[in-house]
């Protein structure tokens, strides 16, 4: 690796489904993705076809087993034809940051970076208080302001509207991070949460799968270090057919996830049917992520 | 099967210290990382850990939740931990039980943000993999390394082991050892303690064993084997039991301590003995049964009063909870209130946030008592029922005593009437008044008895009132808005709120943990706060509370299980006497030192709880009723998370009052490096266990503990069998050396071995499989897969012959084995326990009682006097009975209250970076702006905290370091005015904040570690005793909440 980096940053951007090159060079994770619906990687895994909500007896509904459907019948469809969205309800969410360690734990974040802040205000005067949490991934934006400034262009949103970094292409030149109205981009330095103890922990050490790929920190050339990073929807997990961590792993059930373009979805209907809002929707910026109040 | 060598942890690892955890794997340092890959490797991407067989399925220890997870295996290395989707905690609904491994693997389950970090406590780089021996002197933190067998001889044989002079072994101090001799000599010490025989008639019985006594003047005080004690901090089933097994069964020791008292003691005291069972056989009547712990149900309840607790942060638990909760308010008409100084995130979304002065709750609940019986809105029809048989005509499945008789003394309620007392009936019928004439009550009789609520009369000359009478008495004894007063709230809330507990049925409930009880008046708030739910006769309706799901017995001494370990497969058995130095479970008028010194007594005793952990050391130091001979701390640090432990460090430095203390830790902690010996222990997630579940969840549920990733300490052989160093094999091992029964060869009835962790484990897995004999066998493929998924193990750890054998039964107890471990442990599915609307499928069907005979019978041993049968609203007292003034604020005094952020356990999470480090870096002070303004302080201010007992703030290492207890201010409006609060998981002094040093080469401490304070050092110590944080009498709570404190500003 970092022996062609030109080729394999062309390889980078097909795997990712990108218009960019016109779709012409098909890595066999594109095809994986576009022809079958769960990576055929997972082994010994037969009944993918089936819901997953099925393994659960009985007339009880299952939110987050009903989304995983929604999104392995989205990981069906060619990429153009989805577009991921998030729903948080602020009403559900306890603040509990479990989605933010999730998410530092699955991605396996340095210290400096996390994706999935959980911001708290407290509201009012006392005795009349209350606080408010929210959870503030990536917007994935319609029309994200970062991806426009990249000198390079290792920063873009892919056709199922995940916008992505290419670790192999950025130059930490850091245009996006000013750019993003969020603040959500982060610089990844190089350092690690063990650095100075007596030994380095294995949770620093494992690789990170996002983009499916593992990104060691062996190696500032072939890693994400020097690089500016930013949530990804875990599209490594969406890949597998699986939810974004912060959606399993939220103690309130506060977040929905799923294909905006699939009307049976549960995405679907909690956008349309209950009342959501974005943030800083005056930057015309179009996010993917709303919030229910 | 793989070499752990081969599991290497990074080519950037450098070697520091042998002992610690840098240097896992010899070769590793300059070899290249497991987690680096090669080209090939790249090119073919697979998400390695949702595979089926990179994943197995265990139990969570980041809190005692204890939630069921799945463990995700990178490269033989712990790659991420995610919720168990079969398990009720962790997923809502949670998915079939029949579901196969395999789909299971595709499906990630919820787990709080303590549970997501434990992969930081497992790779921590200041875990110990070596036995450590103190080089300089205790508390000094100089260690030397010491193969583990030498350890092991040092501590059964003694001698001069630290050149301070002989030091006595465990062979000299366990030295009763016959069974049937320590039998006989139980009987007759108890009797003799009772009184029944003299100290001769017992001196020339036993004429050639008084040598075996701790006092041969006191044989009640029992052997000198209850000189070592065990004392744990969070441990759990499975290994609980393994520790009682050891400790009381092969030791002989009465002295095996888990740490509840520092947790919520008095909450399990006050509903156990509210909920105790008057249970008749031949002719006796006796109080047993109870419930320790309700919950509400909230998937079909209404409304909730939360005191001192929420739904979203620590509690028992937030995991399952949460989203009971929040889908409820959101989609449903669920209401809640929050009774709370401080505005928790739950209290953030409740109807009502009822911000009460500390220790008051229980004022509060009497408020609501007053209120809804002067309002008539309790429920006459099930509180009249005065047997089961009227209970279940009324559609109840509960009754209560509230028409029952009570005996008055000088003004006291002391005693049920009995029937015989009056003539119309036996000692173990009640009475009660039907129609103002006494009817007798057999509680179980087919008779159905309805009762009158109000009576206060005399018959035959005794004087008597009805238990609900008594609760009017003690409702009346002030006015609405002097109970409001109290608590410094409005009137006008506690009334909404009374109103709103009555206006849904059953459907609503009172829920409380640790807040209204860790106070001086703990039981009597948590038997307070019970009667709101007796009032509304709540219990087991849906909606109502519920004793939660239950458990198949992983003991074995029910319905069909391979092993009862209960009762039996124990050859050799030791029985214990004596009073457990904590003299907890103990009748102080059942010994002699009551006949010879009455009262008070030097200390108190506790006859009605157990656990009693800041009891432990003090009473050690004290010697009282006798001192400490052998310490063997395990997973508890109480000289940090006990209120004021601090105290304590005087004792625990001093040799020549503790002769040996070894602790059993992860790491070198805060007060692990006071001991002689550290043997290092295996995390959550390297070993076994079985927990339990909270009766939040409806479902039955067993949950097994399994190792997910081979230990990183040191492997030794015991006896032919390679085992980590852990707790385990340090019980092994120490049993091996003394001659010890329970474990070795022949532990087991059959002859069957204890010689590794799997002999004990494997059979309380085999006890849950095999319960009701109705659970599926593993197929050839989950064998396979089971097999598979445990390929990083070396053969030492894991392999078929060894597990088969441990299980000891045929190929179905296997396969049925195998399927249990194959997902995490037994659970019913989430359909099967709402099959009895409207009522819970798992039910208390029991007897609740407001006036409790048992605490009413006893005493407080230092001032002589009863304890209350009707709980009350107490102020703050000594143990003596004195008042501490906690409730007046003088000067500018403010009251310390504490809790827990979400993200951090009380002393085991420092090291998990990812949420201490990204959420919140430090502790800080939260004060309400009133109070910051008045001062003159600000946000980020640093400040000292001082109390009474503590008026420099310091803590004293006793080893040259003293401790500023200091923090920086957050100025919030969350607060009630006149409190100040802190979370509790920071201020370590060690567990990597510290330098230590090992071999002679100094391993550098964590900053981050040490940053900012822990409250407990400032907390009140009892004047009384002295060396003790004050304490509920009869629950035995520790106080975390009675102290008062002021905030000095450092520049």
């Amino acid at each position: 690796m970092g022996k062609n980096k030109k080729e394999n940053r062309r390889n980078f951007l097909s795997m990712l489904g990108t218009a960019a090159l016109g779709g012409a060079i098909l890595s066999p994770v594109l095809s994986k993705a576009a022809n079958t619906a769960l990576s055929s990687n997972v082994t010994e895994i037969k009944n993918f076809e089936g819901r997953i909500e099925d393994f659960l007896g009985g007339d009880y509904t299952n939110i987050k087993l009903r989304m995983q459907d929604d999104v392995r019948r989205a990981m069906k469809k060619p990429a153009k034809e989805r577009k991921w969205a998030m729903a948080i309800d602020l009403r559900k969410c306890v603040g509990c940051n479990a989605c933010t360690v999730a998410c530092i734990s699955e991605n396996a974040l340095p210290p400096g970076i996390v994706y999935r802040p959980v911001i708290k205000d407290e509201i009012g005067t006392y005795p009349n208080v209350s606080k408010r949490n929210t959870p503030k991934p990536c917007m994935h934006c319609e029309n994200p302001p970062c991806t426009d400034v990249c000198p390079v262009g290792a920063t873009f949103k892919r056709e199922d509207g995940i916008v992505v970094v290419d670790y192999e292409a950025c130059i930490g030149c850091r245009y996006c991070m000013t750019a993003c109205p969020y603040e959500h981009r982060m610089f990844d330095f190089g350092e690690h949460y063990s650095d100075g103890l007596p030994a380095v922990a294995a949770y620093d050490e494992r690789p990170s799968f996002e983009y499916e790929k593992e990104w060691t920190r062996e190696n500032k050339h072939d890693s994400p270090i020097g690089n500016v990073r930013k949530c990804t929807f875990c599209a490594h997990r969406l890949e597998e057919g699986l939810l974004p961590e912060c959606v399993t792993t939220c103690i309130g059930g506060a977040n929905y996830f799923g294909d905006l373009n699939d009307p049976d979805s549960v995405i679907a209907k909690v956008v349309s049917k209950l009342n959501v809002s974005v943030l800083k929707e005056e930057f015309g910026t179009e996010p993917k992520v709303f919030y229910i109040t | 099967m793989s070499d752990i060598t081969k599991n290497k942890f990074s080519r950037r690892s450098f070697l520091k210290s042998s002992a610690i955890l840098g240097a896992v794997a010899g070769g590793s340092i300059t070899g290249v990382g497991a987690f680096a890959m090669s080209e090939e490797e790249k090119k073919k991407f697979q998400y390695e850990i949702q595979k089926p067989e990179n994943q197995i399925f265990s139990a969570c220890l980041q809190c005692h939740n204890a939630c069921s997870i799945k463990g995700k295996v990178y490269n033989g290395l712990l790659g991420k931990i995610d919720g168990n989707p079969y398990g009720p905690q962790t997923m809502l609904p949670h998915i079939d039980y029949k579901t196969s491994p395999k789909d299971a693997a595709l499906v990630d389950g919820k787990i709080c943000p303590k549970g997501q970090a434990g992969i930081q406590t497992l790779y921590d780089p200041y875990r110990i993999k070596k036995v450590l021996k103190r080089k300089g002197k205790r508390g000094e933190n100089k260690w030397e390394t010491i193969d583990f067998h030498k350890a092991i001889d040092e501590i059964v044989n003694g001698g001069n082991l630290f050149g301070e002079g002989k030091v006595k072994g465990l062979k000299d101090i366990i030295v009763l050892k016959d069974a049937d001799l320590a039998k006989k000599m139980a009987a007759d010490a108890k009797a003799y303690g009772k009184g029944k025989i003299s100290l001769d008639e017992f001196k020339s019985k036993y004429a050639n064993h008084l040598d075996k006594l701790i006092d041969p003047e006191h044989p009640d005080l029992g052997p000198k084997n209850n000189k070592f004690v065990m004392m744990c901090g969070r441990i759990e089933h499975g290994r609980k039991e393994l520790g009682k097994r050891f400790t009381h069964g092969a030791m002989g020791s009465n002295n095996f301590f888990e740490h509840t008292s520092i947790c919520e003691q008095s909450h399990h005291i006050g509903y156990n003995e509210a909920s105790n069972k008057w249970v008749v056989t031949d002719g006796k009547g006796k109080w047993t049964g109870g419930k320790h712990h309700m919950k509400p149900d909230f998937l079909h309840s209404e409304f909730v009063i939360f005191f001192g607790t929420g739904a979203f942060e620590a509690n028992f638990g937030k995991t399952s909870m949460s989203q009971k909760v929040t889908d409820a308010l959101v989609d449903r008409n669920f209401k809640m209130a929050v009774v709370d100084p401080r505005m928790s995130q739950t209290a953030a979304k409740a109807d009502w946030w009822v911000p009460v002065k500390p220790g008051t709750d229980a004022a509060f609940a009497w408020g609501m008592i007053r209120w809804i019986i002067e309002n008539e809105r309790f429920d006459k029809k099930a509180l009249s029922c005065a047997t089961m048989a009227a209970a279940k005509a009324s559609g109840e499945t509960t009754m209560t005593d509230a028409t029952l008789l009570v005996k008055i003394e000088d003004g006291k309620p002391v005693k049920f009437l009995r029937a015989s007392e009056i003539g119309i009936g036996k000692d173990t019928e009640f009475v009660t008044m039907v129609n103002g004439k006494p009817v007798k009550v057999d509680i179980h009789g087919e008779k159905e008895v309805y009762g009158d609520l109000i009576t206060d009369t005399s018959i035959k000359g005794i004087k008597v009132k009805s238990s609900f009478q008594l609760i009017v008495d003690e409702a009346m004894s002030k006015p609405l808005n002097a109970w409001a007063e109290v608590c410094g709230t409005p009137v006008k809330q506690m009334i909404e709120i009374a109103k709103e507990f009555t206006s849904h049925g059953k459907k609503a409930g009172v829920e409380f943990y640790r807040g209204p009880v860790q106070h001086t008046n703990g039981y009597y708030a948590a038997v307070s706060l019970i009667y709101l739910n007796m009032l509304i006769g709540n219990t087991d309706w849906l909606g109502g509370m519920q004793i939660g799901g239950g458990h198949w017995h992983e003991d074995g001494s029910k319905h069909g299980g391979v092993y009862n370990l209960k009762k039996a497969n124990h050859p050799g058995k030791l029985a214990n006497f004596g009073p457990p130095v904590t003299r907890e479970k103990s009748r102080y008028e059942d010994f002699s030192l009551f006949r010879e010194n009455g009262y008070p007594a030097k200390r108190n005793w506790y006859p009605h709880t157990g656990n009693i952990y800041q009891e432990i050391l003090a009473s050690g130091q004290d010697e009282y009723p006798y001192g400490i001979d052998f310490l063997f701390l395990h997973k508890g640090t109480p000289l940090l998370s006990m209120p004021g432990g601090n105290v304590s460090i005087e004792y625990v430095s001093d040799p020549k009052k503790l002769p040996l203390f070894i602790a059993s830790d992860i790491v070198i902690g805060e007060s692990s490096m006071f001991a002689d010996y550290i043997f290092p222990d295996t995390t959550y997630m390297e070993r076994w266990g079985t927990p339990h579940t909270t009766p939040d969840v409806a479902h039955k549920a067993s949950k097994v503990r399994q190792p997910i990733v081979p230990s990183i300490t040191e492997m030794v052989d015991v006896n032919g069998e390679k085992m980590p160093v852990n707790l385990e094999a340090v019980y092994i091992a120490i049993a091996d050396k003394l001659g010890l029964s329970g474990f070795g060869k022949n532990a087991f009835d059959n002859g069957l071995p204890l010689t590794r962790p799997e002999d004990w484990y494997l059979k309380l897995v085999a006890n849950l499989a095999q319960e009701g004999d109705d659970l599926p066998e593993a197929t050839d493929d989950e064998i396979k897969l089971f097999v598979e998924a445990r390929r990083h193990f070396p053969k030492e750890y894991f392999s078929v012959e060894r597990y088969k054998k441990a299980i000891g039964g045929d190929d179905k107890l296997w396969r049925r084995v195998v399927y249990v471990l194959n997902r995490g442990g037994r659970y019913q599915d989430y359909k099967d326990a709402y099959k009895s609307a409207p009522y819970n499928k798992a039910q208390y069907k029991g007897f609740m009682k407001f006036f409790v005979e048992n605490v009413a019978q006893s005493k407080n041993s230092i001032t002589g006097n009863n304890f209350n049968g009707i709980a009350a609203y107490e102020v703050i007292k000594q143990m003596d009975g004195k008042t501490t003034g906690f409730e007046k604020l003088n000067g500018d005094e403010l009251q310390m209250s504490t809790f827990k952020e979400v993200f951090g356990g009380q002393s085991r999470t420092i090291g998990n970076y990812w949420t201490q480090q990204s959420l919140n870096p430090e502790n800080v002070l939260y004060m309400n702006k009133i109070d910051a303004d008045k001062r003159g302080l600000k946000d980020n201010d640093w400040v000292t905290v001082l109390s009474e007992s503590n008026p420099k703030g310091e803590i004293d290492l006793k080893n040259g370091t003293k401790i500023q207890v200091k923090s920086r201010v957050r100025v919030i409006q969350g607060i009630r005015p006149g409190v100040v609060t802190m979370s509790w998981h920071f201020g370590h002094w060690a567990y990597g904040a510290n330098d230590v040093e090992i071999d002679g080469l100094t391993i550098k401490g964590d900053d981050r570690r040490k940053d900012s304070a822990c409250p407990n050092p400032v907390m009140t110590i009892d004047k009384s005793l002295k060396n003790m944080c004050l304490t509920d009498p009869i629950g035995g709570s520790a106080s975390y909440y009675n102290t008062k404190v002021t905030i000095k500003k450092l520049s």
